[in-house]
């Protein structure tokens, strides 16, 4: 029974597919008279059901070999694209984990997104993200994954732009859709490569090419850089990360699977194709060097920000540069295990954050404050969510983060160094949202802030249970290592940089007697973090312009050279035209003029070799 | 002198260029007519020149000029009656005052 379910596996994306297509009838226009709540409750449903169906089939896959299946989708001459599924462990969880983080922020959108009509378009867009992340998960093919990526691209365009009547929201779809396409684009182009390389984009079978492939080293590096260049806009990295920011424009509960496993869709891709990556050394130093870059700033910019959505996502990318880390340094084990215990960890603080921003409406953390004694559930989550985000001991990350800094305090050790930096600046920024949301005195914004209600609380508590059950899981798996095996020097320094984070961000923040807003160094400081890098501005000065100025040349080209030329064509013979009817001037001598000329020069024209003949015997 | 072709033919030319220059520049209708005919009288010289000195046997040439001769006086009068229409409703005979159908 539960090998039926796994061989149906690939029906674990249709679910949500279904309920995006049954979702529409609620549109507004559409079913005018019931409202838009069934859209909502379709997809909770069909949600429910992926995930069971995910968890038989986990049942029978579980320590079993990994099984493919192969649907048949198009053969043309010698190319045969056909879509590789493969059935692992790992590939199942995923879809468990995607459906499951689906589900609850399914749940918890009934309970936030109360007021508001569009549930259709949202609903079926989440539904839609959703079956697309799951077909990622599944689908063991490069090429089927970059078109996913790219379906998950337009979904991103339409899901942050639900509320496209606040022109920031415009902007932000706008930007979310340009950057990830562009990554999307150098991805396509690292796919297209690699065919005529490998002959193959199934992921085993790449991964079995590139581990005895020989290669012109130029050719992998701008092969491994261009197949990095597709996850690095996906995963909000340095320096395409801006959209995540601009995202943030979004409604909450998109904000949760964004954060927690849409970023991860480029991750999953990354790890995916990490044997090709690692056949070129300079591929691998641009993803470290990419990882560090976006960890470290990202830890640094979330600590200047105002908007509490704004600090979480700048985690976000931060996170993401962890497994692009991992990538580079070969592993994808612990890539996957960082994942995992990153999505649960992030959609749980998110959940927690977006319950407070629903009753207290200001996502400013300077006007926030002092509801830790009105706010224990969501205070609780945002804790839990936060010490599983970061290193520490009991929790999920913890396990990962040691798993990634005993290999790199080995083979990496300046790595290991700036892990140690993000953690705590992590650690720093979490707490400071905390200190600042939950601690102090009320704020004029959260003087009365009552706990939410039961569809926003049920899958935030369900998610808090879960954080804490995944250490639990992971011993249950074996995915921990022993006490005994545990690099302790590594664990102590991971688990003591999380305490002075937190112990310097608590003194500072919930501390009354220092003075809020917090003045580090000189406001221009301040300001270049709090501002991304003015990593707008430095869009707008560069490509933004480059593109506009060439667009511009290029228009005006078209419009006064190009159709120029075409129209000076028309206007000739409009002017030739209306010059020369003036020939036609009335006066029947001139007729006869020109009969006469006619003639004559005919004559000539006939005589011509009499004429000329004449004139050489004149001559002579 | 022996009287040549040449001569006849070079006389001709030059009565059909008078005929054209009076053609184009007569501003009085009737001496367009005029100069119409002394182009067709050159044309008559030129073939009586021809049938005298090159067809003197089958004088062909000259049976064109009768045909021409006569052709030219009903041309002439169907011409006449023509300017006389124009004057008619015109009150002139000016061919500046004719340009009414041009552009």
């Amino acid at each position: 029974m539960a090998q039926f379910f796994l061989q149906t596996a690939w029906l674990i994306p249709c679910y949500p597919l279904l309920g995006a297509i049954l979702a529409i009838p609620w549109s507004p226009g559409i079913i005018r008279r019931t409202g838009p709540r069934p859209s909502g409750y379709i997809n909770a449903v069909m949600s429910f059901i992926a995930f069971l169906h995910g968890l038989l089939a986990l049942t029978a896959t579980w320590n079993q070999p990994a099984q493919e299946l192969l649907i048949p989708w198009l053969h043309v001459v010698d190319l045969d694209l056909t879509i590789p599924v493969e059935l692992s462990a790992v590939t199942i969880g995923a879809t468990m984990v995607i459906t499951g983080i689906n589900l609850l922020a399914q749940v918890f959108a009934i309970g936030y997104m109360e007021m508001d009509w569009g549930w259709a378009r949202f609903y079926s867009l989440l539904a839609m993200f959703e079956a697309g992340m799951c077909g990622l998960a599944l689908c063991n093919s490069l090429f089927f994954s970059y078109i996913i990526l790219e379906i998950l691209t337009l979904g991103t365009y339409l899901l942050i732009g639900l509320w496209f009547n606040q022109s920031l929201v415009v902007t932000g779809a706008r930007d979310a859709f340009l950057t990830k396409r562009v990554g999307d684009l150098f991805l396509l182009m690292g796919v297209i490569a690699l065919y005529p390389l490998s002959g193959t984009w199934n992921f085993s079978e790449l991964a079995e090419w590139a581990s005895t492939a020989n290669i012109d080293p130029k050719v992998a590096a701008l092969l491994g850089l261009a197949l990095i260049a597709g996850p690095m806009g996906k995963c909000a990295q340095f320096p395409l990360h801006l959209w995540l920011d601009e995202a943030m424009e979004g409604p909450v509960p998109s904000t949760i699977l964004r954060n927690s496993v849409v970023v991860s869709t480029g991750a999953w891709v990354l790890i995916k194709i990490q044997p090709i990556i690692a056949l070129s050394p300079f591929a691998v130093s641009a993803t470290l060097f990419i990882g560090v870059v976006t960890a470290l700033g990202g830890t640094m910019v979330a600590i200047a920000q105002i908007d509490i959505k704004r600090t979480l996502s700048y985690l976000v990318s931060a996170y993401m540069g962890f497994v692009f880390i991992a990538v580079g340094t070969g592993q994808t084990q612990t890539a996957l295990l960082l994942m995992l215990t990153y999505a649960v960890a992030m959609a749980l603080l998110v959940m927690s954050v977006g319950a407070v921003v629903w009753n207290s409406i200001t996502q400013d953390v300077t006007k926030l404050g002092g509801l830790w004694s009105k706010r224990p559930a969501s205070g609780l989550s945002y804790i839990v969510g936060a010490a599983g985000l970061v290193a520490v001991p009991p929790l999920g990350s913890f396990w990962a983060l040691v798993q990634l800094g005993d290999h790199l305090s080995t083979n990496h050790p300046w790595l290991f160094g700036v892990l140690l930096v993000v953690n705590t600046l992590a650690t720093f920024s979490l707490t400071r949202v905390f200190g600042l949301v939950f601690g102090g005195k009320p704020k004029q914004m959260s003087e009365r802030s009552p706990e939410i209600h039961w569809p926003m609380a049920l899958p935030m508590l369900i998610l808090m249970g879960f954080t804490l059950h995944v250490p639990l899981l992971l011993l249950q798996w074996q995915l921990l290592p022993n006490w005994s095996t545990l690099n302790t020097t590594v664990a102590g320094l991971l688990a003591a940089s999380s305490a002075i984070g937190c112990g310097l961000s608590s003194y500072i923040y919930l501390n009354d007697n220092w003075a809020k807003p917090v003045q580090f160094g000189s406001q221009g400081l301040q300001d270049f973090f709090a501002y991304d890098f003015y990593t707008q501005k430095l869009y707008r000065l560069t490509i933004v312009f480059v593109v506009d100025l060439v667009s511009k040349t290029i228009s005006w080209t078209d419009r006064y050279i190009i159709d120029g030329i075409v129209n000076l064509v028309g206007m000739i013979t409009v002017f030739s035209g209306q010059g020369l009817k003036y020939n036609v001037s009335g006066q029947t001598q001139f007729y006869a003029l020109t009969i006469l000329l006619g003639v004559a020069l005919l004559g000539i024209l006939l005589s011509w070799p009499l004429i000329s003949h004449m004139s050489l015997i004149i001559g002579g | 002198m022996q009287l040549q072709l040449q001569y006849f033919l070079l006389l001709a030319a030059a009565l059909f260029c008078i005929g054209i220059y009076g053609l184009i520049t007569s501003r009085n209708a009737v001496r367009v007519l005029m100069s119409i005919e002394l182009m067709l009288n050159a044309v008559n010289l030129n073939l009586m020149g021809f049938s005298n000195f090159i067809d003197p046997q089958g004088i062909k040439g000259q049976v064109f000029t009768v045909f021409v001769i006569t052709v030219a006086a009903a041309e002439a009068a169907v011409g006449l009656a023509i300017v006389l229409s124009i004057y008619r409703n015109r009150d002139t005979v000016d061919m500046e005052q004719f340009n009414l159908l041009k552009w």
